[in-house]
């Protein structure tokens, strides 16, 4: 029993983190019907820089917004720079080759300048473990799915109500007529990649306290993320949440029960079952083609 | 501009030349290695090209294939001690499969959606390598693979260099022989556009597990060539990262291009080497130049040179769009294709399709005679082009059934009833933009080749007699809609009322014994309206039978033999032109009906105005 429960909440934080990503993809495609796959390398960069500034004295709070900052801004650039002049149009592969190439060199360049050893963020909610059923869990690992619903809400309203997230819904559906309706669509796109890019940072910086942060914890997290996207339907907020908490709780299950070695196999072999199961994504919406 | 087959054989004289003198030379073992290696990442990259220049799928586990290839044959030597060629022979088979297997997916999604189970399998490969220990050697891999003998003869480096340039050879003119043939043009075809593709009688499906199953196969070769260089084979190799290295070989040199891939993968391979002494900052100069590529030259660096060529060769000479129809050229009588045992050419019985709550056809009885103009018409929303695409197998019905000469074909994919006879055009045009003109028209005779693949790719007799004789009608075809002068030119770059033009000689070249024409006068000028309308009838005048989905009631008037008017998806009238005209009903789906004081028209159609001067 408490096995379980310990495998549940740890999948819990681990599918946060998938569904917190995923959303940034999420919102990235909706802007732009690009996805981003320098994604995993900016929530990775979030939780660096955060390090490093605590570790060079800047108080906790001020070292976060930072942190966020600098990949807000990062994340407009690569937008403006990468994705922007390489999406012209609809079958476009040079943004997925461009991103790429960023997300190697943040990688490799944080490599040599952090150092290949994991530091942890001090945080006061992962000091002492909370019981729970049987098993043990710090406060701060339950922030990451209470992080990830609290988003896909907080998007929720974002898109219904102010004048910038309805901008983006024009912008989602009908590039063109959101132009000819006054919307500059490449400032949303560019301020979705920002958003996102700031989403995927306070993702790395919220996990840093329990999790070394680490130049290599980004390609492959990214990676899985972009999976649980596709798999949700990219188009569906409240799909990538669930579909990414799933996984997480998926992949602490099989670890358990089976081994690591089998954890990604196994994962990825359900990504393309479900993906020939379910062509649009599972929570996606089909479009007709009209001819 | 020399002819392709001529750029082919200097291509391949050039690369000789260089091997042997490359030989001469007296290279070091490294640099013997090395040329070793990139031939092998060449000829994967060949095939790579294969699918995403061509059939436009971007892989992103190519490296897996590859790597499939070396581990099966890495295996069957150390495990099982099989001899160099059949366990090459397994490596292609093994690979070929998993292409198969990996293509299916391509009948469903693509792009990004397709990009992530590319990725996925990578990544499941990987790990299963470094996971089953028995049969992979676990990380450490399989060690100890013996050198190839090929009938008695040890492939050492020197002997073995000349095997893998063969296999490079090999694998160049394939690529060549596909990408000029109808199998490249037919991929390039459903690449940039799927309805046009599927209404000229292209299998999608079977197009993209062909293209997927060829780059595999050449995957799996270089795998199987690497291992017996290598004489081990890791996992390393074979990651995401260089799935990566392959995407960007292909893209830097050229995609689409002949010698793109040559030229990518000598590039890289050696500035990988180049980059050896930057140590750690190796993997950020590579990504560095990644970006610093696609930013100067996106198109690769062959497909920007040929930009520049043509850009400077190319005089801006005027082209000239002849009067059309031009009849000079015969049209083929549809009565050749096949004997009619029917004067019907197509029937509907109460079909019927539904969206949601929405009743878009609604059990609609058409018949269409033989040889006739069939006009449906009807208001904005009444269902004609839903009507159209159930005809063609675009739309599935809820109900009901469809007898094309005879034969019940409802419910069938779009491509068996092109097989059948059936072409149309699109309302808003469908061509190929980025293939030539001609090449559009030649999409068209996709079906009517009956030289197969091994005859195609081995360019035998028969593939050449119907190579030759398919251009000269498809040259026919464009001198019939008047645009021979364009037939070099991109279909995009064509004036809108040309690519009208050239949909329709795309469609005849299926010879079609019934060609659905869907709204073919919008946006046409009034003197490109009555060219149209000769066209009409001189198809009429040859047996095809043409079904009419048209706005401009001045034109259906004049063309049609009979009319069929739908309104909120139901027939509600149909007959002779005279019949229709004067039918209050049909009066009233138009116009609606007259309380106000404006004067309702009498009859659907004024007498023509000829607009003054309009030509």
């Amino acid at each position: 029993m408490g096995e379980i429960v310990q495998y549940l909440l740890n999948g819990l934080t681990l599918g946060g983190i998938y569904a917190l990503l995923a959303l940034g993809l999420y919102i990235m495609w909706e802007a732009s019907k690009a996805a981003n796959f320098t994604h995993g390398d900016i929530y990775m960069l979030g939780a660096i820089v955060a390090v490093v500034l605590t570790e060079r004295g800047l108080p906790l709070f001020v070292s976060v917004t930072a942190s966020v900052a600098i990949a807000a801004v990062v994340g407009a650039l690569i937008e403006r720079f990468f994705v922007r002049p390489f999406n012209t149009e609809p079958h476009s592969i040079g943004w997925m080759l461009t991103t790429i190439a960023v997300g190697m060199m943040i990688e490799s360049a944080a490599t040599q300048t952090y150092g290949s050893l994991g530091r942890q963020l001090p945080s006061i909610l992962a000091e002492k473990p909370i019981r729970l059923g049987g098993a043990g869990v710090y406060a701060q690992e339950l922030l990451l799915p209470i992080a990830a619903v609290a988003t896909m809400f907080g998007l929720q309203v974002f898109y219904r109500r102010t004048r910038l997230g309805r901008a983006m819904r024009a912008v989602a559906a009908d590039r063109m007529a959101a132009g000819l309706m006054g919307i500059d669509s490449n400032l949303v796109a560019l301020i979705a990649f920002a958003l996102a890019a700031g989403i995927g940072a306070l993702t790395g910086i919220l996990i840093a306290p329990v999790l070394p942060a680490l130049p290599t914890m980004g390609a492959l997290t990214g990676l899985k993320a972009f999976g649980v996207a596709i798999v949700a339907g990219i188009s569906s907020a409240r799909g990538v949440v669930i579909v990414g908490l799933a996984y997480g709780v998926m992949e602490k299950f099989i670890e358990g029960y089976l081994s690591t070695g089998a954890r990604d196999a196994l994962g990825f072999s359900l990504v393309i079952l479900a993906l020939l199961a379910f062509p649009q994504g599972i929570f996606g919406r089909g479009e007709v083609k009209k001819v | 501009m020399m002819s392709p087959r001529v750029q082919l054989l200097l291509i391949l004289a050039a690369g000789a030349i260089f091997l042997v003198v490359f030989r001469e030379l007296g290279p070091s073992g490294y640099q013997l290695g090395l040329l070793m290696r990139t031939m092998i990442l060449m000829i994967v990259a060949i095939g790579l090209n294969i699918l995403i220049g061509q059939a436009g799928l971007v892989s992103l586990g190519q490296a897996a294939i590859y790597g499939l290839g070396a581990y099966v044959a890495a295996w069957l030597a150390v495990r099982h001690n099989v001899s160099f060629l059949p366990a090459i022979a397994a490596a292609i088979l093994a690979s070929a499969c998993c292409g198969a297997i990996l293509a299916y997916p391509t009948v469903r999604v693509r792009g990004a959606y397709f990009a992530v189970i590319t990725i996925a399998f990578g990544l499941v490969f990987e790990n299963i390598l470094i996971e089953w220990l028995s049969v992979t050697g676990g990380s450490q891999g399989l060690i100890g693979i013996p050198r190839g003998n090929v009938f008695g003869v040890v492939l050492t480096r020197p002997i073995y260099f000349w095997v893998v340039a063969a296999c490079l050879f090999f694998a160049f003119v394939v690529q060549y022989n596909i990408m000029h043939s109808r199998y490249g043009r037919a991929m390039r075809a459903t690449a940039q556009s799927e309805s046009a593709a599927r209404a000229l009688g292209i299998n999608l499906a079977g197009m993209r597990t062909l293209a997927f199953v060829i780059s595999a196969a050449l995957a799996g070769l270089a795998g199987g060539l690497y291992a017996f260089l290598n004489l081990y084979v890791n996992y390393e190799t074979f990651s995401f990262f260089h799935s990566v290295s392959f995407l960007l070989m292909v893209v830097l040199g050229g995609l689409g291009t002949l010698l793109g891939p040559l030229l990518g993968a000598s590039i890289l391979t050696y500035i990988a080497e180049a980059l050896q002494n930057l140590r750690e900052w190796q993997i950020f100069a590579f990504s560095v130049l990644l970006a610093a590529v696609m930013f100067v030259m996106p198109r690769g660096i062959v497909g920007s040179l040929s930009d520049l060529y043509h850009h400077t060769t190319s005089r801006a000479r005027r082209r000239e769009a002849e009067p059309w129809p031009n009849h000079q050229i015969s049209v083929e009588p549809a009565t050749l294709m096949a004997e009619h045992e029917t004067d019907a050419a197509l029937v509907t019985e109460g079909l019927t399709v539904r969206f949601g709550g929405l009743t878009a056809v609604d059990n609609v009885r058409l018949s269409v005679y033989a040889g006739t103009v069939h006009a449906l018409i009807g208001p904005n929303g009444a269902g004609k082009s839903s009507l159209l695409n159930l005809i063609s197998g675009f739309y599935q019905p809820t109900s009901g059934d469809v007898l094309f000469f005879g034969e019940r074909v409802g419910g069938r994919q779009s491509h068996e009833l092109a097989r059948r006879g059936m072409a149309r055009t699109f309302q808003n045009t469908e061509l190929f933009g980025q293939m030539t003109v001609l090449d559009n028209v030649l999409v068209g005779f996709h079906t009517h080749y009956a030289s197969t693949l091994t005859e195609t790719l081995l360019r035998l007799p028969r593939f050449r007699r119907e190579e030759f004789a398919f251009r000269e009608r498809a040259q026919q075809l464009l001198c019939l809609v008047g645009l021979s002068d364009y037939a070099d030119d991109e279909a995009r770059h064509l004036p809108f009322g040309h690519q009208r033009r050239l949909e329709i000689a795309r469609a005849l070249a299926l010879r079609p014994r019934l060609l659905l024409l869907d709204e073919p006068a919008a946006g046409l000028t009034h003197g490109e309206i009555e060219d149209l309308k000769r066209l009409i009838r001189l198809l009429a005048d040859n047996e095809v039978t043409v079904i009419l989905v048209e706005h401009h009631v001045e034109m259906v008037m004049a063309v049609s033999d009979h009319i069929t008017v739908l309104d909120y998806g139901k027939v509600i009238a149909a007959g002779t032109v005279a019949d229709v005209r004067d039918n209050p009903k049909v009066i009233e789906a138009y116009f609606g009906r007259g309380n106000l004081s404006l004067k309702r028209p009498d009859r659907l159609l004024p007498e023509p105005v000829e607009i003054g001067g309009a030509k």
